[in-house]
């Protein structure tokens, strides 16, 4: 039997170290479920309503998602935490070894997941080896809206297609703007200068954005705090959102 | 800038920089409007992708939170929070981020119009022709001629439009302008008022300072979905949570709302039976810290109370302990726990409790909200036996003239009030909807208002702060069709002597120049004006809240009843609950009818909630359609077996059931407001919370879409059917 060719270690091919650079924490003892972030996301971000009978058949677009889960049975019933998750932007990002095309990449500068819309076949290989289920895929042009409703669109993010993948970018449009800012004064951006658009208009404060590589940020001190865990880290998949454990644990016993 | 302006505030505006540019002022104190210009003819302060901001207020619902909406060539991209705004600090809810689907919506009133009904009316047809403004001010000054003949009923929100008819009113001679919101009556804000006035001397909604309590007992207050300002309690319980020792939340309610979902601790008690618990647990915190009881809570039999609440006693004095233990309890009273008969000794019943507990007015307790820095009394919507009585006069066929802005009574109201066959005994109703609402689809004219992002005014807000406030609004895109301001048309109807809304408005708030301590201050009108809309509102950099007068409040003795018990099967308890997104006006919004549910997670439609084993006796499952039959109305839904909710109750959210509103909101699940009877408590709220209602099946089934089944496409959860 002839010998297989060596196959280069995944992680040490595609992980880009545990620091990361920017990251979110998500505090969910105060993350009220109230859905805010959603609507924010997806107005910042052109992501388009698909209509009661796709939605219902799993094409709803938002990149971000509430989940709550229900424990135990009547009388003795809880709702988990609610969790909203959106892309975790991983350090190592099981959806960026399958796409036979490269739309789905790496950035070096902003150290996150890419969606490169116009290379994008549409093979949803990704879709599959997320983990998350945080990408979404437009199954029809759901961007045709009747006028005048395109008025809204931010002309700062793509309008989609038929056909192609997409998923939550930090809002790398609003990053782009902060660090072309920081880069012309001549300095670093600073935290809490730039925020995504979930971050801004969460009532609660429950979403912290801001850098992982300065250790004085408040996502960097969130994320080592001893509430701290991540979404299935155990498939080393590093991701760069970290979750503060809340909820019934507190101070009832 | 005026010289009054510190240099410090001038760079704080400046500073606002990065995230919000500069917020600017339309164009100048005196302009109208800004305008909408090609690329090739930019106004001045715009430049090629560069963003222009303005600061205006929220008008999808009357919590009346600050926006900064961000434009672009003219075109609104964006809202976000005021980051000054006292209310909500920069944050906005679901449904203030979606309301540029209403500016922008397809099916808004582009022109005024009237409604040739005639014959046609009953059957509902349409005539509709276009007329021009100049024939619109006609009509309206006509009807203005005949002022005891004259209504106006508006939306729930203290605007400058409700200070303008007021005061138009008062000069004509005609019946004071009537406000109402669905959301007040689910609320039953009258209620609250009307206990505060029983038990302190002074009606008012009242403060709950929520950031600073380290124990909060809410019976039924969904203080994090729609309850009277949902940004400022979703901050006040941050806050709390963040406290050192972190604050624990009770929640005391037949269902697991969304609030109650982040409760530390839910009881599922019964509805009509919050105010036997409330006073059993100052009975039993009484008699353990003091040794005696007061008045107030003296009678009440504790193993009675836990009976007819459906718990244990041992939660009671599990529940008393926790009080005993805090250092700054605090109790809120929802609105659902007040909508029953004697909705009004449940309310007086939980301030007492606050009384007892000692937190009026003390840091995590009860305060009387700031009075407006216009000055004003308590004025507050009107409750569901007012909304009564001007069906009654408008059967009587003593109102000539309806006017109606900002709320859709057709839709809104219980149908069993009658307001629709009412209105056939009311020669013209006037609406100013800007969209094609069940109301306005009755109407003899549609004199359409501009969308409220291109409107001027002004909000007196005093709940969910404790700053005496003004809240401001400015147009930050141009009106897109050929609409009117209603103020204008009621200026040049009456014939008041201002040329228009912006001199209405700066006449308006010219008292406030000469007030101190406000956020900044400004040596003139003009400078004041300009300042107003830079930041969205005047307000007061110091807390004015008051203390609520406690003598006498726990010495009062109460009239508590418990509501007899259901019959397993036989009937149910209906609570009715406002959708946390859609509210009372979101379903012609689709991003929120697409958002779903924070509990269900169901999408576009209408559901009723059933407990697991209550379905399983019913022989019903998820999606199965059911005919949902109370005294007053049917209406048919399918099933969601909801695993947190009491067997003998069922629940259904209102928002959705139009039968107009545009492409998004008709035909779209049901209206449970359809099943309400006219049934009031003492203070006049709608007893709505006293509903039974049967269940039926019907053999159908309609799927219902739910994000939760998104999962089981990918091979988790998937959902038995
Ligand atoms: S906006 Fe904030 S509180 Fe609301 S669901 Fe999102 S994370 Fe939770
Ligand atoms: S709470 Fe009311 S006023 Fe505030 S953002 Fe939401 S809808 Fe607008």
């Amino acid at each position: 039997m002839a010998s297989l060719p060596k196959i280069p270690e995944y992680k040490a091919e595609w992980a880009e170290g545990e620091a990361g650079r920017w990251g979110i924490a998500i505090d969910m003892d105060l993350c009220t479920g109230c859905q805010a972030c959603v609507a924010a996301c997806s107005m910042e971000n052109n992501v388009p309503f698909v209509g009661e009978h796709d939605a219902g058949y799993g094409r709803q677009m938002a990149w971000i998602r509430v989940e709550r889960l229900w424990e135990g049975e009547y009388p003795e019933v809880k709702a988990t935490p609610f969790q909203p998750v959106m892309c975790q932007q991983c350090g190592a990002a099981p959806c960026e070894a399958v796409c036979p095309v490269f739309a789905t990449v790496h950035s070096q500068a902003e150290q996150i997941n890419l969606q490169v819309y116009n290379r994008c076949v549409g093979t949803r290989y990704c879709a599959n080896n997320c983990p998350y289920v945080a990408r979404v895929f437009n199954w029809a042009d759901y961007s045709n809206y009747p006028e005048p409703l395109a008025n809204q669109f931010n002309p700062d993010v793509t309008v989609r297609r038929r056909g192609v993948m997409e998923k939550c970018t930090f809002c790398i449009q609003r990053i782009h703007k902060a660090t072309d800012q920081a880069k012309a004064e001549g300095r670093e951006v600073r935290d809490g200068e730039v925020q995504p658009a979930c971050a801004q208009a969460c009532p609660a404060d429950a979403i912290v954005f801001g850098r992982l590589d300065d250790p004085e940020s408040k996502v960097s001190k969130l994320s080592k705090d001893k509430r701290a865990i991540k979404l299935l880290e155990d498939l080393g998949t590093q991701p760069r959102v970290t979750y503060l454990k809340g909820g019934y644990h507190g101070n009832l016993g | 800038m005026t010289d009054k302006l510190s240099r410090r505030d001038f760079l704080k505006v400046v500073g606002a920089g990065a995230a919000t540019a500069a917020v600017l002022t339309g164009c100048g104190p005196a302009s109208r409007y800004v305008t909408r210009e090609p690329y090739t003819k930019m106004p001045e302060y715009n430049y090629n992708g560069q963003s222009t901001y303005f600061a205006t207020t929220c008008r999808e619902c009357a919590a009346g939170c600050g926006l900064i909406v961000r434009t672009m060539q003219g075109r609104a991209i964006k809202t976000e929070g005021n980051p000054y705004h006292p209310v909500n600090l920069g944050k906005t809810c679901a449904r203030g981020q979606a309301t540029l689907q209403g500016l922008y919506n397809p099916d808004r009133l582009r022109n005024p119009v009237r409604n040739s009904r005639g014959e046609s009316y009953q059957t509902g047809e349409k005539d509709w022709t276009e007329i021009n403004w100049d024939t619109a001010i006609e009509v309206v000054a006509q009807a203005l001629k005949d002022p005891a003949g004259v209504q106006f009923l508006l939306g729930p929100a203290p605007d400058h439009l409700f200070d303008l008819v007021r005061e138009i009113c008062k000069t004509i001679g005609a019946p004071a302008p009537i406000r109402f919101g669905a959301l007040g009556m689910f609320e039953a804000r009258v209620t609250l008022g009307e206990a505060a006035r029983a038990m302190f001397g002074r009606p008012d909604t009242l403060f709950f300072d929520l950031a600073n309590a380290d124990l909060v007992i809410s019976f039924g207050a969904n203080f994090l979905e729609t309850w009277i300002s949902p940004v400022a309690y979703t901050r006040g319980y941050s806050k709390m949570r963040k406290q050192r020792t972190r604050g624990i939340l009770v929640q005391l309610e037949a269902r697991l709302s969304q609030t109650a979902a982040k409760a530390d601790l839910w009881h599922p008690i019964k509805p009509g039976s919050e105010g036997l618990v409330a006073a059993a647990l100052g009975k039993l915190y009484a008699e353990q810290k003091f040794g005696i009881a007061p008045a107030a809570f003296e009678a009440v039999d504790v193993a009675a109370a836990a009976e007819a609440a459906g718990l244990q006693l041992e939660a009671l004095e599990n529940l008393t302990a926790l009080l005993l233990d805090a250092d700054r309890p605090l109790v809120i009273p929802g609105g659902a726990a007040l909508a029953h008969e004697h909705g009004l000794e449940i309310a007086k019943a939980i301030l007492a409790l606050n009384a007892l507990l000692g937190n009026l007015g003390k840091p995590g307790g009860v305060f009387h909200t700031p009075v407006s820095p216009l000055g004003e009394e308590y004025r507050r919507p009107a409750s569901l036996r007012e909304m009564a009585e001007l069906v009654e006069r408008m059967k009587a066929g003593k109102i000539k003239t309806l006017f109606v802005h900002g709320v859709n009574p057709v839709f809104e109201l219980p149908q069993a009030l009658g307001f629709q066959a009412a209105l056939e005994k009311v020669p013209t109703l006037i609406s100013f909807a800007t969209f094609p609402d069940e109301t306005a689809m009755l109407a003899d004219y549609i004199l359409p208002d501009h969308h409220g992002l291109e409107s001027w005014g002004y909000q007196r807000v005093t709940d969910g702060t404790g700053q005496a406030m003004l809240s401001g609004a400015q147009p930050v895109v141009a009106p897109f069709y050929n609409t009117k301001s209603t103020v204008d048309v009621l200026l040049a109807a009456a014939g008041l002597p201002f040329k228009d809304e912006v001199e209405y408005l700066q006449n308006q708030v010219a008292p406030l120049v000469e007030q101190t301590g406000g956020f900044y201050s400004a040596a003139d009108l003009p400078s004041f004006w300009a300042l107003f809309q830079q930041f969205g509102g005047w307000w007061k950099n110091d807390v004015s809240l008051s203390a609520p007068n406690a003598a006498g409040a726990t010495e009062k003795k109460l009239n508590l009843k418990a509501v007899e018990a259901s019959e397993q099967h036989e009937e149910f308890h209906l609570l009715v609950y406002p959708s946390p997104i859609l509210a009372e006006a979101g379903a012609n919004k689709p991003w929120l009818q697409e958002i779903p549910d924070p509990m269900t997670t169901v999408m576009w439609n209408s559901w009723i909630e059933i407990n697991p084993h209550t379905a399983e006796e019913l022989g019903l499952h998820n999606d199965d359609v059911v005919r949902v039959v109370s005294p007053f109305g049917a209406v048919e839904v399918s099933v969601y077996k909801y695993p947190a909710i009491r067997p003998d109750v069922v629940a259904i959210p209102f928002g959705q059931g139009h039968t107009a509103y545009g492409r998004y909101a008709e035909a779209r699940g049901i209206n449970p407001a359809d099943l309400f009877g006219p049934n009031f408590n003492e203070a006049g709220d709608l007893a709505f919370a006293d509903l039974k209602v049967r269940i039926e099946k019907t053999g159908k089934k309609r799927e219902l879409s739910r994000l939760e089944s998104k999962l089981g496409v990918y091979g988790e959860g998937m959902e038995e059917h």
